[in-house]
């Protein structure tokens, strides 16, 4: 175990973990920060995407021990108020079915809204192919994407 | 109103700060803005399902557990509805097992069919009770007092029900309480978005695995790669040398598989640790007997069971004669493979076994039999077991099975602790119960345009039989299934095969394999006949309104008119026959399922020989519609769950082990594959029916028959990408 200070939702956080413990366990189990979800385990479903400096990106598959000076956001902290366009659209859609994948899908659109904040259908089609949503919610994750880029 | 509906007696669960009931008894008449909130209580109980706060909101209980369902949405809808309460005053809390509250359960779409009266009426006799509060105190009849708004108004009258609550609580609650015109409907048919849709979008703990009791300690479990095979050793000293390994033992197989079977649990004080520890435990299996090694294996055994005669489960008139003096016999074989649930979350439970209680908590589709099976473990007495059940992140029919909560439950009780048990994705593919594999053979002997005899012989990896249940052909072969009745000379017949492969229910069990066989050699069977296959489908029901008897799960009869009436509106709504897109090649299918009808057209591209599937059509009837919005989304979420299926999924093995454990090698449908779904409802006073289930099976056969359209291939062997298709 070793001592590691990293910066979640732009707060220092001190956690106590093996250097290999992905920020994944080391967000819902060290810091009680459910929101990021686990899927897979192997950077195949997004479930459990959050940002790291603004980048989407599996934190099944990124150890603690490599994480630095990067500033995590996950989804409790991608808005104060959770009223985030991405949010609000998902609320107006009803997106979720079982609602388990969808923090996922949420901040991997948030990374790519803040990169193409004038998306195609298609640019939105690429960028969400990336996360699994077993319930099959993708008529309403395309919409919720298309509201909340005309709302940014 | 049925015993479980009743309730003893009401008590506060809360009280804060002074009861202010008696403060208000002097003010009869009040405007709404004038009207203080004074009665300072909260939670008092009404009924088991309805807790009313002294605002005059109210908490209302979602009964059954939700999988993505909707109903912690729209069972609270029906109650509010009767409880005559804005649903912007209604704040839903999840119900744990409570014996008041009825069968606690998800499974078969009956969540809303089976409720819809009950929960009317526990709503009705709630705002009943606070009518006759409110009569009372005003010295006036209740049939002189109305409900508005969750206002009780007489006169010039007026008080919310946090002004009545507290008389209301006295009084008996009525069975038979007046309940609403549906045409008076002001919550039941609007569209209402998830209750948890904050928390889901914000990151809040809902699920089974964001829970937490104090003190506990990580479980996770080594399971064999050859389903059901026993443990005869294991060596865990490499996995004991890392530090917060608390301990690794053998979790043993209950007397059936579908309860326990054996594995080997790794307790740790995270559960990164645990899952590190399992994989230095080096464990020999011995691999059960007659174990399938193969799927080349498994479809010699399918072809003995369709040799073997099997149990003839319905004959009508004489099939053999039939065949023997018709010059027109076509036959078939349509197969399905074991497909896995792969619910995104992954399984998990917390049990807290202590001297002669248990707490448990976790994503269950069956939390009553989650009860039963801890106390068989633990010799405690159900009573003294609390079970709570959370939101949880996809059921499919996986988790009307407890055995992993039998596993936590058998840890704790090992080791004294409070425990968290997680699988891992592996885990999840080692120890599903996979969806039955099965074979279907079909003959028929046509006249013309007419289908004279129709035999159907069945041989499938029966879950019944699996788990030890009878009859073994319960949801495996379906004796009235569509054509049935319609057809003079018809036989069903079915084997049932007895494999390793742990098999169970998944999304409209049996009817998602049949639906896809009889559905696809209708079509085929148009073909023959020169005929576009809704013509033929319609001729083959026939212009005749009739209650085709119907004895499994959807009947007891379903109604050939209603059957008309939604082929008749997808055909409409897709321009069937009048709009040809270029391009555009297209497949129908429709049948009754679990109650509700579906009719389905799917439109595909051939690109290059690859399937793209451009857009579906989907027309239900399933009575009343609680929650459009959530109706729509549970037929679009099946369609496209189908799509995946009939696209990918299947399981592949190899010397009897699976050939994938995680989603790398078990593709799943993603955004560039889901088309657009146009969902359509036939809007009908008719009694609600389920809908997670129903629109799954009909895109099978209507996507098949696309693909024969685009590629001349009938695909008689799912999934597509065996084919080369996609
Ligand atoms: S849990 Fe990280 S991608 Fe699936
Ligand atoms: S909503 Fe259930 S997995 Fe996406």
């Amino acid at each position: 175990m070793a001592i590691y200070n990293i910066t979640v939702n732009g707060e220092q956080r001190q956690v106590d973990v093996d250097a290999d413990t992905p920020m994944l366990w080391v967000l819902r189990d060290s810091l009680d920060m459910v929101g990021t979800k686990f899927g897979c385990g192997i950077a195949q479903c997004g479930a459990c995407t959050v940002h790291l400096d603004g980048n989407a990106v599996r934190s099944c598959s990124i150890p603690v021990s490599a994480v630095g000076e990067a500033k995590i956001t996950t989804i409790e902290g991608l808005s104060e108020k959770g009223d985030h366009p991405l949010q609000e659209a998902w609320r107006e859609h009803d997106v979720p079915q079982c609602g388990y994948c969808q923090a996922g899908q949420i901040m991997n659109a948030a990374a790519f809204l803040s990169k193409n904040p004038n998306p195609s259908d298609a640019d939105i089609e690429n960028a969400t192919h990336t996360n699994i949503c077993r319930c099959a919610t993708y008529n309403r994750i395309k919409a919720a994407v298309k509201t909340a880029a005309a709302n940014m | 109103m049925s015993n479980s509906l009743k309730t003893s007696r009401r008590t506060f669960l809360k009280v804060s700060g002074t009861a202010g009931g008696g403060l208000i008894l002097g003010f009869n008449l009040y405007s709404c803005s004038t009207m203080p909130d004074n009665p300072i209580f909260s939670n008092l109980e009404i009924n088991a399902f309805i807790l009313i706060n002294g605002d005059g909101t109210a908490t209302i209980k979602a009964k059954n557990p939700d999988i993505g369902q909707g109903v912690k949405t729209s069972l609270p809808m029906i109650l509010a509805e009767e409880l005559d309460l804005p649903w912007e005053k209604v704040t839903v809390e999840q119900a744990e097992l409570d014996g008041r509250l009825g069968s606690q359960f998800a499974g078969g779409s009956t969540g809303v069919k089976t409720n819809y009266d009950n929960l009317r009426n526990a709503g009705a006799s709630v705002r009943d009770v606070l009518v006759r509060a409110a009569a009372n105190r005003w010295e006036v009849n209740a049939e002189d007092c109305k409900t508005e708004d969750g206002f009780v108004i007489s006169g010039r009258n007026k008080l919310h029900y946090g002004h009545l609550a507290e008389e209301a609580a006295q009084l008996e609650l009525s069975e038979a309480p007046p309940l609403k015109d549906p045409q008076d409907f002001k919550i039941i048919g609007k569209s209402k978005s998830d209750v948890d849709i904050k928390k889901i979008v914000t990151g809040q703990p809902l699920y089974g695995l964001d829970q937490e009791v104090e003190g506990m300690v990580y479980a996770t479990v080594l399971k064999p790669e050859v389903f059901n095979s026993t443990l005869t050793s294991f060596d865990d000293v490499e996995a004991r040398k890392l530090s917060g390994v608390i301990d690794i033992f053998k979790i043993d197989a209950m007397d059936n598989p579908v309860n326990r079977v054996d594995g080997v649990a790794v307790i740790a004080e995270n559960l990164w640790t645990a899952f590190k520890a399992k994989k230095l435990i080096k464990a020999s299996w011995k691999e059960p007997k007659g174990y399938i090694t193969s799927l080349k294996q498994l479809k010699g055994d399918f072809k003995k069971g369709l040799a073997a005669k099997g149990e003839v489960l319905r004959n009508d008139g004489d099939v053999a004669a039939e065949f023997q003096k018709s010059g027109n016999v076509i036959e078939a074989t349509y197969e399905v493979p074991f497909i896995s649930h792969s619910q995104m979350e992954p399984m998990n439970f917390i049990a807290d076994v202590r001297e002669n209680e248990v707490f448990l908590v976790g994503p269950t589709q069956t939390p009553g039999s989650a009860n039963a099976l801890a106390s068989r473990i633990t010799g405690i007495p159900r009573e003294n077991i609390q079970v709570k059940f959370t939101r949880i992140g996809g059921g499919f029919g996986r988790r009307l099975g407890n055995d992993y909560a039998s596993e936590a439950v058998f840890i704790s009780h090992k080791i004294k602790k409070p425990v968290k048990l997680v699988w891992s994705r592996e885990n999840d593919f080692l120890g599903d119960l996979y969806r039955p594999a099965g074979c279907y053979h079909f003959k028929a002997a046509m006249n013309g345009t007419e289908v004279k005899a129709f035999d159907v012989n069945i041989c499938t990896t029966s879950r019944y039989l699996y788990r030890g249940g009878s009859p073994a052909h319960g949801t495996e072969a379906f004796p009235d299934q569509q054509p049935a009745g319609m057809i003079p000379n018809f036989r069903v017949s079915y084997s049932p095969l007895l494999t390793n492969i742990p098999v169970g229910a998944l999304r409209t069990p049996g009817v998602n394999a049949t639906t896809y066989a009889y559905q696809g050699f209708i079509d085929e069977l148009a073909e023959k006949a020169g005929m576009d296959p809704i013509d033929f489908q319609l001729q083959m029901i026939g212009d005749e309104d009739r209650d085709m008897p119907y004895s499994d799960h959807g009947g007891p009869t379903y109604n050939t008119k209603r059957l008309r009436a939604v082929i008749n509106l997808v055909k409409a709504k897709s321009g069937w026959g009048q709009v040809n897109r270029e391009g555009i090649s297209r497949g129908f299918a429709a049948q009754m399922v679990f109650g509700t009808y579906v009719a389905c057209i799917v439109d595909v591209r051939n690109i290059s020989g690859k399937i793209k599937v451009d857009k579906v059509y989907i027309t239900a009837d399933c009575g009343r519609v609680i929650n459009p919005i959530g109706a729509e989304a549970q037929v679009q979420g099946g369609v496209t769950d189908a799509i995946s299926a009939a696209f990918y999924e299947s399981l592949e093995l190899q010397n009897g082990k699976p050939q994938a454990q995680n989603f790398d090698q078990y593709q799943k449908l993603r955004m560039k594959d889901s088309p657009e779904v146009d969902v359509s409802f036939i809007a009908n006073g008719e009694a609600p029916q389920g809908l997670g289930e129903p629109s799954y099976p009909i895109l099978f056969p209507a996507l098949t028959n696309a693909v024969y359209k685009a590629t001349g291939k009938r695909v008689r062997e799912l999934p597509l990408k065996k084919h080369g298709l996609v």
